[in-house]
């Protein structure tokens, strides 16, 4: 019941400790490990243009600023900007009686009604635009001041190098006095380093010109009187918002705001931090949503939801069911562990005895009331004879009812209560064992995490 | 041996050849076409390292070697585990800061640099009186958690320096929070002569927020009624906008003119009232902005507090705790960075306050200077530091500068100005020299086997 709207109420701990819902979680199959979101390292997969849905090289996307080549923005409310066309009359300069329409092309925000008329942009002729880029008011002097410091850098590099160089030389020659035999080939490797050595100061040391000096400004511009006089027009000003889109053309009307190029968005592949495997990996197309390996918790560990729970009153015993499902096509043994410590804020009982899950058949999940149903009817008779008397309620293909008893011990904050999950799980992928391990580790093995289950707030 | 040898000059030859890349680098990102081309040759060299400047209210974030921001954030993110939108700066534990700073820094890669952090050295620009424990937490996020290869802690009032190509300056950063003043000489950073006062973006909107709630009337339906009778506060957005749209600083003489209306409280003595301006909120209804509430505004930036401290006062004082040789230097090179200087007249105002107070007594006597330069930075005044950075980050000497991650594994800490620890100062020659050592015990066992199976010279 509680799992696609109420998703927090039921967390499980990951390896580092933190409880999230299993819906954030992956299951690295390679470390049988549950991993969150914080446990993962997050790797840039592929770019695109959420615009045009276009894919990009990281290259390409690095080159253009992480900007799509053909989308623009409103520079007023960051809405995607459309071509329009529209025809404009032209008169011949020739015979001014005949008249000509030409087709052109404008920007326009179907948002905030911006165009790009009203910035002063000329038409274009085509409608894939060319619009104008600005480059920064300040390039040539970045570029010298850029320039400058790269050759103070080659010099600090050199001296380095230099020191490095000479180090190792020294080295190299101890080591022919004392170590080797008098190696011809020896003599020959470092007579040559030499003579790199000599050549290399004097090549790589060139000449620093110093960067020309702005110099500093005694009278600095006044605040222009219009200020004080004339009225300010709110709607002409542009918000911070705006200018901070573009910090390099900041201007503080909006006549200067100019459409910018759509920022593109990534998918992200996950990886497992401890053996460096890939827990997810999106498709390279951007406009699938699915996925070339998704080892997402869902698929591989029972989920536990909450079924139904009674008014719960302090210090009284209610039993509340929970439904435990198996996503796997095979039968999976469960085992339950209550832990009456806190953050759990209740007395919990829990069945005891092995709980066998049915196979997950998704088939089954189409015709429900045929036979199949029929067929485990009769299992859980047999269950509740043999092994956990009376704690299933109920056994509906691969989920199990089970029912857990809760003495609240809080009057004033939710009920909480923590059990450990015991399973044993069936590695399906073959592929992922090695014939060595193969021996050594059996196709199946018990794992538990901590499970966190709220349960609401007590009745009066 | 031979072997050896061999290693030793392909090093070799591979230092070398990244000193053509160097050159070829050097040549800066200006023609998109040609860029493809250099990154190929240059395949072997690294990556363009990532800038970050996390402000108190906005963030800017870039690659080394660009000549503006790629993006600026607001310094805040939303936390997946309590649902709620922090400030990157509002934490009370370590913990905390660890959990946002992991969330925002995942927001600035995944979302707006869509880079690896693994694969990109840092250069972080902080300011000089950085709490140790952010700069150690952002430290521990980056390196344990994103595993950057280095991190580059540069000082932002330094970085200013770097955008102009001079080393000797007084810098005043006026930021949201604070205003702080730091005198560099010759590239070193007079640590004495560090000011600060809280007077910054964040005192203004305190300040505008007061006077509107006291004066401001909305217009609701054509009717009027004080703001204070219909709402108790305004958000914090609608204050920064309204400031950033309608506020500016006005000139010394009318400043002394207001001064003495409200001190005398005498209406007729103000000067020419300024427009007002219909504010628009949401719902429908304006706020009517007076050119009172507009002029006032920002005075709080020179009004001098109870320590007699302002904005204008912290110039003075950097410069009255530097050795008198260097007070002429440091006033001729006034450099003004930051958000808050970018308000419309605030350079004038600055520089008519420091003429007004050099005539006041606690200045009179003290200090010979009659004239004030300043600088303007190729760029906008709110990413000066940023652009620092990204010049530093461009040279390739940065990984010699840098904090890299092997060197934070080892000593545990980030080295620090304030800190006396014996630091790791040049990090990344320290494992370096280290490996070097290895590789002389190997070789000169290898040769001790050789020799103890023929002759043996003995080394002396």
């Amino acid at each position: 019941m509680a799992s696609l709207l109420q998703f927090e109420k039921v967390l499980m701990k990951c390896s580092c400790d933190i409880k999230s819902p299993i819906i954030n979680l992956y299951f690295c199959k390679h470390c049988l490990k549950l991993r969150c979101g914080r446990c993962v390292s997050h790797e840039v997969d592929s770019y695109s243009c959420p615009n045009c849905l276009e894919n990009m090289p990281s290259a390409e996307a690095k080159l253009k600023k992480n900007r799509c080549a053909n989308c623009l923005d409103c520079p007023s409310c960051n809405h995607s900007l459309t071509t329009r066309a529209t025809s404009v009359a032209l008169t011949d300069s020739q015979s001014p009686d005949k008249k000509m329409t030409k087709k052109v092309y404008y920007l326009a925000c179907g948002l905030c009604r911006w165009t790009s008329r009203d910035i002063g942009l000329g038409d274009k002729e085509t409608a894939s635009g060319g619009w104008e880029e600005h480059d920064n008011p300040h390039f040539e002097r970045l570029n010298e001041l850029l320039e400058f410091y790269h050759q103070l850098a080659i010099k600090e590099k050199n001296e380095r190098e230099q020191k490095k160089f000479n180090k190792r030389r020294t080295y190299l020659r101890l080591q022919e006095k004392y170590f080797s035999p008098g190696g011809l080939a020896t003599r020959r490797k470092a007579s040559f380093l030499n003579a790199l050595s000599s050549m290399a100061p004097k090549t790589d040391e060139p000449e620093i010109t110093p960067v020309k000096l702005i110099e500093p400004k005694e009278e600095v511009d006044p605040l222009p009187s219009k200020y004080y006089t004339q009225p300010l027009v709110l709607e002409k000003v542009t918000t911070l918002a705006q200018r901070l889109n573009r910090p390099e053309f900041a201007s503080s009307q909006v006549e200067g705001l100019y459409p910018r190029h759509k920022h593109l968005v990534i998918k992200r592949s996950q990886r497992c931090r401890e053996c460096e495997h890939n827990l997810s990996k999106p498709e390279y197309n951007p406009s699938s949503i699915k996925f070339k390996i998704q080892l997402v918790a869902l698929h591989h560990i029972p989920d536990v939801r909450i079924y139904l729970v009674p008014k719960l009153y302090q210090a009284k015993e209610s039993i509340v069911t929970i439904l435990l499902s198996n996503p796997s096509q095979e039968k999976m043994e469960t085992e339950l562990e209550a832990i009456n410590e806190p953050p759990s804020t209740g007395l919990l009982t829990v069945p005891e005895g092995l709980l066998v899950l049915a196979a997950k058949d998704i088939t089954a999940e189409f015709d429900e009331k045929t036979a199949d149903t029929s067929e485990f009817k009769d299992n859980p008779e047999k269950k509740s004879s043999e092994t956990s008397q009376g704690h299933i309620q109920f056994r509906s293909g691969h989920k199990l009812g089970v029912l857990f008893k809760v003495t609240p011990q809080t009057s004033d904050s939710d009920v909480v209560v923590c059990f450990k999950l015991k399973y044993k799980y069936h590695n399906t992928s073959p592929s992922l064992r090695t014939p060595v391990e193969d021996e050594e580790k059996p196709d199946a093995v018990w794992l538990e995490h901590e499970v966190e289950i709220n349960l609401g707030a007590t009745s009066p | 041996m031979e072997a050896l040898n061999v290693v030793v000059n392909v090093a070799f030859v591979l230092e070398k050849q990244s000193f053509i890349n160097l050159r070829l680098s050097a040549v800066p990102d200006s023609d998109p076409f040609t860029m493809p081309l250099f990154e190929g040759l240059s395949a072997g060299s690294e990556k363009s390292a990532v800038i970050l400047d996390i402000g108190a209210a906005y963030s800017k974030v870039g690659f080394a070697g660009e000549f503006g921001p790629w993006a600026f954030v607001s310094s805040k993110v939303k936390l997946s585990k309590t649902k709620k939108e922090v400030f990157v700066w509002d934490y009370s534990s370590e913990e905390e800061l660890f959990d946002i700073l992991v969330e925002f820094f995942h927001l600035l890669y995944f979302k707006h640099l869509l880079v690896n952090p693994k694969d990109r050295r840092v250069v972080f620009c902080e300011s000089i009186l950085c709490p140790t424990q952010f700069r150690e937490t952002v430290a521990k996020v980056l390196f344990k958690h994103y595993e950057v290869p280095s991190i580059l802690f540069a000082p932002s009032h330094l970085l200013a320096m770097f955008t102009l190509g001079i080393n000797t300056g007084l810098v005043l950063d006026a930021g949201f929070s604070e205003t702080t003043v730091l005198p560099i000489y010759e590239g070193i950073p007079i640590i004495k002569g560090v000011q600060t006062v809280t007077v910054a973006a964040r005192e203004i909107h305190r300040n505008l927020a007061a006077l509107l709630q006291d004066q401001a009337v909305l217009i609701t339906d054509g009717e009027e009624a004080p703001l204070a009778s219909k709402m108790s506060s305004l958000p914090d957005t609608v204050i920064e906008d309204i400031k950033v749209r309608t506020c500016f600083v006005t000139n010394i003489n009318r400043a002394r003119l207001i001064q003495q209306s409200i001190l005398q409280n005498d209406e007729s003595k103000w000067p020419a009232v300024p427009s007002s301006v219909e504010y628009p909120l949401d719902g429908g209804s304006k706020l009517v902005v007076t050119g009172k509430v507009r002029e006032v505004a920002c005075e709080v930036l020179f009004e001098q507090d109870m320590e007699e401290k302002s904005v204008a006062t912290t110039i003075l004082d950097a410069i009255l705790q530097c050795p008198l040789d260097m007070r002429i230097p440091l006033a001729q090179n006034l450099v003004l960075m930051g958000g808050t200087s970018m308000l419309p007249g605030f350079a004038h105002r600055l520089v008519d306050e420091l003429k007004e107070l050099l005539s006041k007594p606690q200045y009179k006597d003290r200090l010979a200077i009659s004239s004030f330069k300043v600088h303007s930075p190729p760029s906008e005044a709110n990413y000066t530091a940023w652009l620092g950075g990204s010049l530093f980050g461009a040279m390739e000497i940065l990984s010699y500068r840098s904090l890299s991650r092997e060197a934070y594994n080892q000593a545990g800490k980030v080295p620090d100005w304030c800190s006396l620890d014996d630091a790791v100062q040049e990090a990344e020659v320290v494992p370096k020299e280290r490996s070097s050592m290895k590789q002389l015990e190997a070789l000169r066992k290898l040769s001790l086997e050789k020799s103890s199976a023929g002759a043996s010279p003995t080394p002396k």
